[in-house]
């Protein structure tokens, strides 16, 4: 099983986001997800940006994947779609319909990312025909339709499938910005309030429980999905890639971490201790194991 | 227009009836006055299930359940979902003259217990033509009620 | 160029769908009594009988029947996507509403002159998604979902043929359809595979001496006092705590009313508005379609003129969640 780091949800500030990827580099990961997939007022960083550091990953030796925007709905939207698209020297990573016929219109081969929806065989076999080389289930597939839909993946050329292993779960995108709201803002006029929560608003019940997080349009749980502790599972089930999601602190340890449960240089029952002090929230594996998102279940 | 406009001192008359009593008057006059419209829908899903209808307004608790042969009273216990509304806006239900959610939106309608089995009533009863379950009514009923429907919608 | 501003409304029992048909609708809509469509409430919807009768009933009276089947199949239990698809088919429906590409591949190839609406669980909120299923599979119309600005929606009529429709009135998703998985993730169960968000199993309302509390799964979505106006009991509009502040941190219970931008959508020339609400009862469907009825008669006969009556206004409000509404997204400052 290889290694990837997701795109980066949050928005930060140009300089850390630089630094980011820069110690990424050295991190030991196989893949790099680079581009803003939540929002597009988010333009600290252009394109061009992100070419420029697609080109540096790229000659450290990683695989670097150019992922879209989850919610299109401009015409600039689409314009910002079709310059990645048009680029063609990186794999991109589709996540919503629109790119992947792009895509699919240039020959281009693509990442079919989690919100496309693929739940069943026809639609994993379409995504397969209009040329794509590696699926990222939905965030809430269950192990058993996982199972079910690799088992129907055949052939030398079988499509890859990338699971989301660790990091807040992105669950749901609006048009409303939830994080403008909270500062009685309009999303026009957000004053870049994302800036200032380099891992978003958490939002708790009114019994102060910790319950999901507020990331601009994006809602994410507030627990993080953390496989750790079921890689063997993960192989067994023939998951390719585990995608690690990045945070503000400790993301190259979490990496590491993983690392030396694949390598076997760790037990899994040593992820309590390694990983919890690196997370910051609570863990969950629920949606893995078919239960509802929040469940954890620490083996 | 108002349907059922208790009398205070009739309100207060029957919140001091016991229950028992009460259920058995209320399973009588379903199992004779709508059960021949219900009696077709599928009730497995619902049989031995314990049902709670609070009457708040009224003070009054009916307790039963329902089988294939209809409604049976139930003496006072726990219920599996419990229903409370004003006998006002149960009358105006049973007429499909208001709407279940727009009640629970005003808080006029409250579900506890099991959910499910309260909306999956709710949606049973639907289910049920209001003409063919007045057609069903003994002698005079149904004209009776069809015509209370039309006076409200007037 | 099709009929404009078709009136589509909802049907979850067949006195709903007479309720449609009596009140005004051009269509109705509805589902069968299984997760292969998005309002899979128990008791609810439509079996071989009910179906029938229905479409005899709307058919009788010049009005369109389309069934929904906008859940996500699964691998194990795709044969009942299938067999929906088949039995819509043979039904003399007037069209299906789908979400996923897969299924729509089926009911392409198997049944080539069913007509295909892609429903708001698609997701598609730009033309090119929008162009894509139409260049695959041949949809004839789509469903946007509710989170386009109206400039937005007229860019997305300006660059395709498929026939476009609009949500006119009723509960408002906030999230993008197809794309929300906060009922899963609390309580395990989603629009997109079980076919509900907070799905009656996982909901527990209770009178406490604090309110009425509204649980999923067991957590706590809001507290009412008891003269404060209660919402569906869906995660997006609860009352949460952020930074110290409680309050409704995604939405208000509220729901969604564009009246007011009827002759904007004549002018785009949107094909039909739709109503939600296949879950409420027959008297919701006769009160809203009478009103959007009157409404879209009065916009068919001067634009320009069209006013919503308050009284239309003053009824819609008393039938919306919190006994608000809002135009959502088509109003760029609620975003």
């Amino acid at each position: 099983m290889k290694l990837s780091l997701g795109p980066l949800l949050y928005y930060w500030s140009r300089e850390d986001t630089l630094a980011f990827y820069e110690e990424a580099a050295a991190w030991p990961v196989d893949s790099i997800y680079l581009g803003e997939t939540v929002c597009s007022r988010r333009h600290l960083l252009r394109l061009q940006d992100w070419l420029e550091l697609a080109e540096k990953l790229s000659a450290a030796g990683k695989e670097v994947v150019l992922s879209t925007q989850t919610l299109i709905e401009s015409e600039s939207d689409l314009k910002a779609l079709r310059k990645v698209v048009a680029d063609g020297r990186f794999l991109v990573e589709a996540n919503e319909w629109g790119a992947v016929r792009l895509l699919a219109e240039k020959g281009m081969p693509f990442v079919a990312g989690p919100t496309l929806n693929a739940y069943n065989p026809d639609t994993l076999a379409l995504l397969g025909e209009m040329g794509a080389t590696r699926w990222v289930p939905p965030v809430e597939m269950p192990r058993d339709m996982i199972k079910a839909l690799l088992a129907s993946l055949t052939g030398p050329e079988r499509m890859e499938t990338e699971l989301f292993s660790y990091g807040r779960l992105p669950l749901a995108f609006s048009a409303r910005c939830f994080t403008a709201r909270h500062y009685n803002l309009q999303k026009d006029d957000c004053q870049f309030r994302c800036l200032d929560h380099p891992d978003g608003l958490t939002m708790r019940t009114r019994e102060g429980e910790d319950f999901l997080t507020l990331n601009g349009i994006q809602t994410q749980s507030a627990k993080l999905m953390s496989l750790a502790h079921r890689v063997e599972e993960l192989r067994a089930a023939g998951i390719d890639l585990l995608r690690l999601s990045p945070q503000s602190r400790h993301t190259g340890r979490v990496v590491e971490v993983f690392r030396a449960l694949l390598a076997g240089d760790i037990a899994t029952s040593a992820v309590p201790e390694k990983l919890d002090k690196l997370m910051p929230g609570q863990p969950c594996d629920g949606y893995w194991l078919g239960e509802a998102g929040m469940a954890y279940h620490p083996m | 227009m108002n349907l059922l406009n208790f009398p205070k001192p009739l309100a207060r008359f029957v919140s001091t009836l016991p229950s028992w009593p009460a259920s058995r008057a209320f399973v009588a006059a379903g199992n004779l006055v709508a059960w021949p419209s219900l009696r077709d829908l599928d009730w497995s899903h619902v049989a031995g299930r314990r049902f709670r209808v609070q009457v708040s307004d009224l003070g009054l608790k009916l307790y039963f359940s329902v089988n294939a042969n209809g409604f049976r009273a139930l003496h006072n216990g726990l219920a599996d979902v419990t229903f409370t509304a004003t006998a006002q806006d149960f009358a105006r239900l049973a007429l499909r003259l208001e709407d279940p959610d727009t009640l629970f939106f005003n808080r006029r309608l409250l579900i506890e217990g099991d959910t499910d089995l309260g909306l999956m009533v709710k949606n049973m009863l639907d289910a049920v033509e209001l003409e063919t379950a007045a057609a069903g009514m003994p002698v005079g009923m149904g004209r009776v009620v069809m015509k209370l429907r039309h006076l409200a919608l007037k | 160029m099709p009929a404009l501003l078709e009136l589509i409304c909802p049907a979850g029992s067949l006195p709903a769908l007479k309720a449609a048909v009596d009140n005004g609708a051009d269509g109705v809509y509805l589902g069968l009594k299984d997760n292969t469509n998005a309002r899979n409430f128990a008791g609810l919807n439509f079996d071989a009988k009910a179906l029938a009768d229905g479409i005899r009933y709307a058919h009788n009276k010049g009005v369109k029947v389309l069934m929904a089947l906008n859940t996500y199949p699964q691998p194990d239990t795709l044969s009942r996507w299938h067999q929906a698809v088949d039995i819509a088919a043979t039904s003399g429906l007037d069209a299906i509403i789908l979400a996923d590409p897969g299924l729509m591949a089926y009911a392409r190839k198997v049944h080539p002159n069913l007509r295909l609406h892609l429903s708001v669980q698609g997701s598609a909120t730009s033309y090119e998604a929008v162009n894509f299923y139409r260049e695959r599979f041949g949809i004839q119309r789509a469903v946007l979902p509710r989170v386009l600005s109206l400039p937005q929606v007229e860019n997305v009529v300006n660059n395709t043929d498929v026939e476009i429709e609009l949500f006119g009135f009723g509960g408002l998703c906030v999230m993008v359809e197809g794309r929300c998985l906060l009922s899963s993730y609390a309580c395990g169960d989603s629009p997109n595979t079980f076919g509900a968000c907070s799905p009656g199993h996982a909901v527990r309302w209770q009178q406490t001496p604090k309110g009425m509390e509204t649980r999923l799964n067991g957590v706590l979505i809001d507290r009412y006092a008891d003269d404060e106006k209660a919402g569906y009991p869906t995660l997006c509009k609860g009352r949460f705590d952020v930074q110290g502040e409680t309050y409704y941190a995604l939405e208000e219970p509220t729901s969604l009313n564009s009246m007011e931008m009827l002759p904007e959508m004549a002018r785009l020339g949107i094909a039909a508005i739709k109503i939600e609400g296949r879950q409420r009862s027959p008297a919701y469907v006769a009160q809203v379609t009478q009103v959007w009825r009157a409404a879209i008669d009065a916009v068919k006969k001067d634009q320009a003129a069209f006013k919503p009556n308050p009284a239309w206004m003053a009824q819609l409000n008393k039938v919306s969640e919190g006994s608000m509404s809002t135009l959502g997204a088509y109003y760029r400052p609620w975003k």
